[in-house]
């Protein structure tokens, strides 16, 4: 009748056992149930020892039952259908968010490569502007120097320009978050 | 799944569900913060299931792992062991002095067991599931899960027995 547990050395199973779970869940145990099920689990350790279990278990379980509260379901379910948009508009997002990165990244790649293409005109724009100091510390004559210096590097100028184009697109793209 | 649909099923699980979570965790808060998190990813899951049983089973295993996850976090702040009885202190005015002792007893001798220990001993006896039921919610076998039960059944009888010391 009871399987015997080898590692701790008795029963663990008794064919009374859910009987007695279910005398316990119904509220009839002890008084109203089987006197024959009440006897033998005065005799049997199991089924003695479920009584004990499932009586304090289920009387726990109903006082705190009756004692909880929980939220109304249509709060539970407002609440998950707003949280489910925000991560499906977080969800939608990503994509851009990686955009604008590659994008951010891709406008530096291209500075980068117009700095190294024009690097012979920034080194001759150095040379344009100790030039412009000498030529304003020995004359006094500033526009005419600047005129003269700008006649030497066109370049410079327009790489300048560019930049100043660029330069609000390119930090436009790499910090916006929408 | 309908609104009405969750409304139906909600009336008939949240209470079950939260007084399992506040067993489980030991903590009424953290109980709340859980029940709300398990209904949403039973309604993200968008799962079909064969019958009501399944579909509550689902949402016990959902909130069993829960518990697991929140359990494997770095805690930042541990819950006092008696946090339930605390808590729940206040509508036990109601009730006889006695019957709160009880319920103290209960959950001191509850947080003692290993979190599957209570689970299983929770849904065996407290909530009347069947061994299948309790194996496809926790997602165990049915054969181990009979010793399983045994163990921690003998576990809190030792417990309930001897309030004060380890069984």
């Amino acid at each position: 009748m009871t399987r015997f547990d080898f590692a701790q050395g008795r029963g663990t199973e008794c064919p009374h056992e859910a009987q007695v779970v279910h005398a316990v869940l119904t509220g009839s145990w002890p008084a109203q149930c089987d006197d024959e099920l009440t006897a033998h689990a005065a005799q049997c350790e199991i089924c003695g020892e479920v009584a004990t279990v499932a009586a304090v278990l289920r009387a726990d379980h109903d006082e705190a039952r009756r004692a909880v509260l929980v939220p109304a379901a249509g709060q539970v379910w407002w609440r998950a259908a707003v949280r489910a948009r925000l991560e499906r508009a977080q969800a939608a997002t990503r994509p851009m968010t990686w955009l604008h990165g590659i994008t951010g990244a891709m406008a530096i790649g291209v500075m980068l490569s117009v700095i190294g293409m024009a690097w012979p005109s920034i080194t001759s724009g150095v040379e344009w502007a100790r030039i412009l100091v000498v030529a304003l510390v020995t004359s006094g004559d500033a526009a005419g120097a600047v005129t003269g210096a700008l006649r030497q590097s066109v370049i410079i100028a327009l790489a300048a320009g560019a930049l100043l184009l660029i330069a609000p697109i390119v930090l436009y793209f790499a910090l916006s978050d929408d | 799944m309908t609104e009405e649909a969750f409304r139906t099923f909600y009336e008939l699980t949240a209470r079950p569900v939260r007084v399992y979570l506040a067993r489980m965790t030991g903590d009424e808060r953290l109980a709340d913060d859980l029940l709300q998190e398990a209904y949403y990813r039973f309604l993200r899951s968008n799962a079909a299931f064969a019958s009501d049983d399944h579909r509550r089973n689902y949402l016990f295993r959902v909130a069993t792992n829960l518990v697991h996850d929140h359990r494997r976090r770095p805690r930042v702040e541990v819950p006092a062991p008696n946090a339930v009885h605390e808590t729940a202190a206040a509508p036990a005015e109601r009730h006889t002095a006695e019957r709160a002792a009880i319920r103290i007893d209960v959950s001191r001798a509850m947080s003692q067991l290993k979190p599957r220990e209570r689970s299983l001993l929770w849904l065996a006896y407290a909530q009347g599931w069947s061994h299948e039921e309790i194996a496809a919610a926790l997602g165990l076998k049915t054969a181990s899960l009979k010793s399983m039960l045994h163990r921690a059944r003998r576990r809190l009888a030792a417990l309930l027995k001897n309030p004060g010391g380890r069984p």
